[in-house]
């Protein structure tokens, strides 16, 4: 084409123009800042009160600084804002010794006087424990992971004994209790802050200008286009050498990719599983690859007919070959799921027996329970990507396919993120493709709030199942210290879901990370949230 | 008995003749002709040939490249895409759809456009202003502005983003027929008509509409390379026909999500498009300048 | 004359007024409640739908809450965003200038493209260089835009990796939002790194504006052809010939300046087109203008956003047509508006 070569020679010295142009301090500012392409926007800048993991990636390790942290190696639980713990005999008494002289951010919007202590502790907990709290009903009011795991009747007590100790008691010992102060959700906020934003008359900038001990502090949110921190240059850890970091949100997986190669990203958020080869071949981006402590399931809404029917959601399963789905959407780079609980995790069951396809075994269960050929049902497909269903669009067409062959007709519903979970809330869906990722390494963290009754109304319960037995058993392992014992008995608690089969496991998928050479010290943490603290980007 | 000249006569073709005559001196339009027949057989026919089903999925082929790329393999001559779907296949109902899709909508445009069109072109005042108002308010709005809002109040798919495209495709038709309308109103052949007592309707079908046949023609492929190109973009929005379809566009979209490791499965459907609209350009170009040819000599 | 601006000026009123009565028409005929697609809030309560009702005189008859609607438009209270719970005034202040400033860039591109090429494949009509010309551009004409958009980011940005693809400006550097205009905001800003931002945003301009501009520009070629190989055919022009002028000179004295004036018009109605393909565009370009942002609202079933859009695109394109056309009649009076354009 004559014109575009004609243009080309107009804009080919351009280019080359701002190429050699580029001097040696727009290369250093290139150097000072970090951008991470993500996959959406947050939903809060408090991960207290959501628990996706794109609200987790914006926010916890970024801003905030928890209590305990896990290392991300052997997964045991290391202090981080508290230095030292003790446990009493009983196991229903925590007392914590505070790490001194942690400055909170010193922002535009906020200038701390005092640094952290025992009062911001008993801030946070209460925040989310105590109804009458003045900023429990603040953004909602709704704490889903803590309310999944029911912890505001576990602790009973938070009591500062001086500035720098603080006690908590429990109602009954639960032997994952550390693991949960370890969480990307129980972040530390600044009470200082909380007070001088309720004087002002505007609580809920709590929560979308956030105040954290964390090693970046907020600059600006835009919906839809960025977040930017700068670095905490009164950070109590080791020092940043990024001067920003920046969240490019770009909600489609080849777009990041395309960012990332073209170098206007330097980390990308979940590469898709057909991209994964392309970073592994190019010289300048790297790959790095982790099994992941996390599910993938079909989740059926035992709240609605003919779904409260446990034939037909095993019907439904046995309909649906695994294989294919695992081969087609995550491309083998996830392994089948038995049960809830991932191969890495200890309480693992590795007698338990997959599920087989069966189209007829299917269609006879099917019959069996009065559902005709011609039966419609909705799929949900979430519209983000997660580690644990890169595509549940994909997905969702390859089941409707098989769902045919029985004689079901599936309709693909989807809506834009928040609205599909709010809307997965009210519990409007017939089925749905969505996951979860662990936020500790305890097993607890996936029999809970997957299927306890009490997840139903913090909205973790996907499938509105709830069975008292079920819920005695969990109880029960919690209770015991001892390994053994907690597995014999979630081995019974294995045997009702099979039985009943409210969700449908699919796979446990690989956890992935694509970032730039020059990137340095990114590490996956498989616990959840990605970590920018001490990532360096080297000159290219 | 047969006819029989007695007569040395020259023989003088019809119109239509003589615009096919100068439209066949024209190389370039006749090879567009050729191109475009061929999709419309393709379009016909091509889903019939075809060995599998366009939403067919062969999850053992997942993201074949085309048969002369080295790894290609030859049942699969265009590649498959992300979900074993054969492209060839979903190539080949994709422009049944677009082609389709496109041809139905400025077929209906046509004629509400000429409706209107023959309607303002026969009335004076108020009634010809506000016609004329409220078209200039419509093509104010982008077409896709359009499409949007249509899309909006009737929500996404084929049928509403074709909707849109007529509402957009509709104001030149008017235009056109009003203008042409109006000037043949007023010549000789038309006021004899009247003198023979035939009213505005009659006057209209009879005389008129015959002489702007080919001019809508003209005006109609133009409508169809944009129709083409508007309703594929909304399938690339996700605004049109929706994602297991074999729209073009939609494939296009559907594509972007492999494009960097499949190239193939944007290059293809996208040169469908391109090929297609070119053919109709050409075809559109050789009627106009035969016309104008004809109409000049 | 006057009674030309005057009729204009009419043509102006009336045909805003039939696109805000029809975007305040838009908030009955799209899905869900007339009151939340005024306002963007979602399910209001009885209290607060009262003081809505209120708000927007719905409750005092159609013509009473025409009037309050155009009173709130002008004051610039277009209703809340559904997504972001901003005002929607101040988003489409935000997105607007983005989309104006890329198609200005391209229609200025194309233009100094287009119209050189358009008169050189006139005036050599029936040449090779008017057949090469002709070609490229019904290629260009026929080319879909987002196609192209495509392949120029697979060709420039991923495989040779010399342009950015996304976004107007790289995000590292913290341009303070003023005019809306990137390249003017960055020179007005006294930020650090300016020069560098500046290159930045230039680098950032380049694919977007090029694949609008090879349609455009086709289409300008295309006229501009049309209307030169016209007139180079009238009677005057061999007048002109008959006198003994040379070839250059009838051209330039008559040629270009009769063949440009009628096509004046139609390449300001390009510029409808223009807008449609920007907002393509800046889909895949991560553009944030307004293009973009109305995709995104439809997608998220935002109606406030969607009826704010409408009404801020229409009413710039009309005005702009509107205001050139008047602009040109002043200029040459003797030019007739053609109402649609022959291509």
């Amino acid at each position: 084409m004559k014109k575009n070569i004609a243009l080309l020679l107009g804009v080919l010295p351009m280019v080359f123009a701002l190429g050699a142009c580029q001097d040696n301090r727009t290369r250093e500012l290139a150097e000072q800042g970090l951008i991470y392409c993500s996959e959406g926007n947050p939903l809060s800048f408090n991960p207290q009160l959501d628990i996706s993991g794109t609200t987790v990636d914006a926010t916890s390790h970024q801003v905030y600084n928890r209590l305990l942290d896990f290392d991300s190696e052997t997964g045991k639980v290391v202090p981080n804002l508290a230095t030292s713990w003790l446990v009493s005999e009983d196991g229903l008494t925590y007392t914590f010794q505070l790490r001194k002289d942690v400055a909170f951010h010193s922002t535009a919007f906020f200038k701390p006087s005092r640094p952290f202590n025992a009062d911001d502790v008993l801030f946070s907990i209460n925040r989310w424990r105590l109804k009458d709290h003045p900023f429990h009903h603040v953004s909602g009011g709704s704490y889903p992971y803590f309310d999944s795991l029911g912890l505001n009747k576990v602790v009973v007590e938070v009591n500062k004994i001086n500035g720098y100790r603080v006690e908590i008691k429990l109602s009954r010992p639960d032997s994952s209790f550390l693991a949960t102060l370890a969480t990307d959700f129980s972040v530390i906020l600044s009470q200082e802050y909380a007070e001088q934003l309720l004087a002002a008359g505007t609580p809920e900038l709590l929560d979308t200008q956030p105040v954290g001990t964390g090693p970046f502090q907020f600059v600006s949110f835009r919906e839809d286009n960025h977040v930017r921190y700068h670095r905490n240059p009164d950070y109590w850890g080791e020092q940043q050498t990024q001067q920003q970091l920046i969240y490019d949100i770009t909600p489609s997986s080849s777009m990041r990719l395309a960012k990332l190669i073209t170098g206007e990203c330097d980390v990308i958020a979940f590469p898709a599983q057909t991209e994964l080869r392309i970073v592994e071949e190019r010289g300048d981006l790297i790959l790095d690859e982790k099994p992941g402590l996390n599910i993938g399931f079909w989740a059926f809404n035992t709240a609605k007919p003919p779904f409260n029917d446990a034939r037909v959601r095993k019907a439904l399963t046995m309909a649906v070959d695994k294989r294919t789905l695992i081969d087609a959407v995550y491309f083998d780079s996830a392994i089948a799921a038995k049960g809830l609980l991932p191969p890495t995790s200890w309480a693992f069951d590795d007698t338990r027996k997959e599920t087989h396809y069966n189209p007829v075994m299917a269609r006879q269960l099917l019959d069996e329970a009065g559902i005709g050929t011609g039966f419609t049902m909705d799929i949900w497909a979430m519209p983000v990507e997660r580690a644990y269903n890169p595509n549940a669009t994909k997905m969702a067409e390859i089941m409707q396919n098989y769902l045919q062959q029985v004689g079901v007709k599936a309709r693909i519903v989807s809506y834009e993120w928040g609205t599909f979970r709010r809307l997965l809330a009210q519990g409007q869906h017939d089925s749905v493709l969505i996951g979860w990722t662990a936020d500790s390494g305890d097993p607890d963290n996936f029999y809970r709030p997957l299927l306890s009754c009490s997840a139903i109304a913090s909205g973790t319960n996907r499938a509105n199942w709830c069975s008292e037995e079920y819920d005695d058993l969990i109880d029960q392992a919690l209770a015991h210290t001892d390994e053994n014992m907690r597995l014999t008995i979630y081995r019974q608690a294995n045997d009702i879901l099979e039985e009943q089969m409210p969700l449908f496991p699919i796979a446990h998928a690989y956890r992935f990370q694509a970032y730039r050479k020059e990137i340095k010290g990114l590490t996956i943490n498989p616990f959840g949230g990605i970590q920018f603290a001490g990532v360096v980007k080297e000159s290219r | 008995m047969p006819k029989s000249s007695f007569y040395e006569e020259e023989p003088f073709p019809s119109p239509v003749r003589q615009t096919w005559n100068e439209f066949r001196r024209n190389h370039i339009a006749l090879l567009g002709l050729w191109c475009l027949a061929f999709f419309v057989l393709l379009s016909i026919f091509g889903p019939i040939l075809s060995p599998y089903s366009a939403l067919e999925q062969n999850t053992d082929a997942i993201l074949l490249p085309p048969a002369w790329e080295p790894n290609g393999s030859t049942p699969f001559l265009f590649g498959t895409d992300s979900l074993g779907r054969d492209l060839l296949t979903r190539v080949v109902n994709g422009c049944r759809i677009t082609f389709g899709a496109s041809l139905i909508l400025v077929l209906v445009a046509m004629l509400i456009g000429c409706a209107i069109g023959a309607f303002a072109g026969m009335s004076r005042g108020i009634r010809a202003s506000v016609i004329n108002h409220l078209l200039d308010a419509i093509m104010a709005i982008p077409t896709l502005l359009l499409a949007i809002i249509v899309v909006a109040i009737l929500g996404t798919g084929l049928v509403n983003s074709m909707w849109a495209i007529a509402l957009a495709l509709v104001p030149q038709f008017v235009h056109q027929t009003r203008d042409v309308t109006r000037r043949e109103f007023q010549k000789e052949y038309v006021t004899a008509v009247r003198l023979d007592g035939a009213g505005n309707t009659r006057i209209f079908f009879f005389s008129i509409l015959p002489n702007m046949i080919e001019m809508l023609v003209v005006q109609a492929t133009m409508a169809l390379s944009i129709a083409i190109l508007d309703i594929t973009a909304l399938g690339f929005l996700n605004l049109g026909a929706q994602s297991p379809s074999p729209e073009l566009g939609a494939m296009l979209s559907d594509a972007l999500e492999t494009a960097y490791i499949a190239p193939w499965s944007i290059a293809l459907p996208g040169a469908a498009i391109f090929l297609m609209v070119l053919s109709i350009n050409l075809v559109g170009d050789g009627l106009r300048t035969a016309l104008r040819n004809r109409l000049t000599q | 004359m006057l009674v030309y601006l005057g009729r204009r000026l009419n043509l102006l009123v009336i045909t805003l007024f039939i696109l805000c009565a029809g975007s305040f028409a838009l908030a009955f005929l799209f899905p869900g409640d007339p009151l939340t697609n005024l306002s963007g809030l979602a399910n209001p309560d009885e209290q607060l739908r009262q003081q809505l009702m209120h708000k927007y005189a719905l409750d005092q008859g159609f013509f009473a809450s025409l009037w309050q609607y155009f009173q709130l438009i002008f004051a610039g209270d277009w209703g809340i965003s559904m997504r972001s719970g901003s005002s929607v005034f101040e988003e489409v202040t935000r997105t607007l200038p983005a989309s104006i400033e890329l198609s200005v860039y391209a229609m200025v591109l194309s233009l100094f493209i287009g119209l050189p090429l358009g008169i050189f494949s006139g005036l050599s009509h029936r040449k090779a260089l008017d057949r090469g010309i002709l070609s490229f551009s019904l290629i260009g004409y026929s080319v879909p835009v987002f196609w192209l958009a495509l392949l120029m980011i697979l060709v420039f940005a991923l495989k040779l990796g010399v342009l950015p693809m996304s976004d107007r400006v790289s995000l590292l550097y913290d341009v303070p939002l003023n005019t809306g205009f990137v390249l003017l905001d960055i020179l007005q800003s006294d930020m650090e790194h300016r020069e560098a931002a500046l290159q930045n945003a230039f680098a950032h301009l380049i694919l977007p504006t090029l694949s609008l501009t090879v349609f455009t520009c086709s289409l300008i070629v295309r006229l501009t052809r049309r209307s030169v190989i016209n007139v180079m055919d009238s009677d005057y022009i061999k007048a002109a010939y008959a006198k003994g002028m040379s070839r250059s000179e009838v051209v330039w004295q008559h040629g270009l300046k009769n063949a440009l004036i009628p096509i004046m018009p139609q390449l300001v109605m390009q510029f409808t087109l223009l807008m449609t393909n920007a907002m393509i565009v800046e889909v895949i370009f991560s553009w944030p203008g307004i293009g973009e942002w109305m995709i995104q609202a439809i997608y998220q079933r935002d109606f406030p956003s969607i009826r704010g859009g409408m009404l801020a695109v229409s009413v710039v394109v009309v005005s702009f047509t509107i205001s050139m056309d008047v602009l040109l009649k002043l200029l040459y009076p003797l030019s007739k508006r053609q109402l649609h354009a022959q291509v």
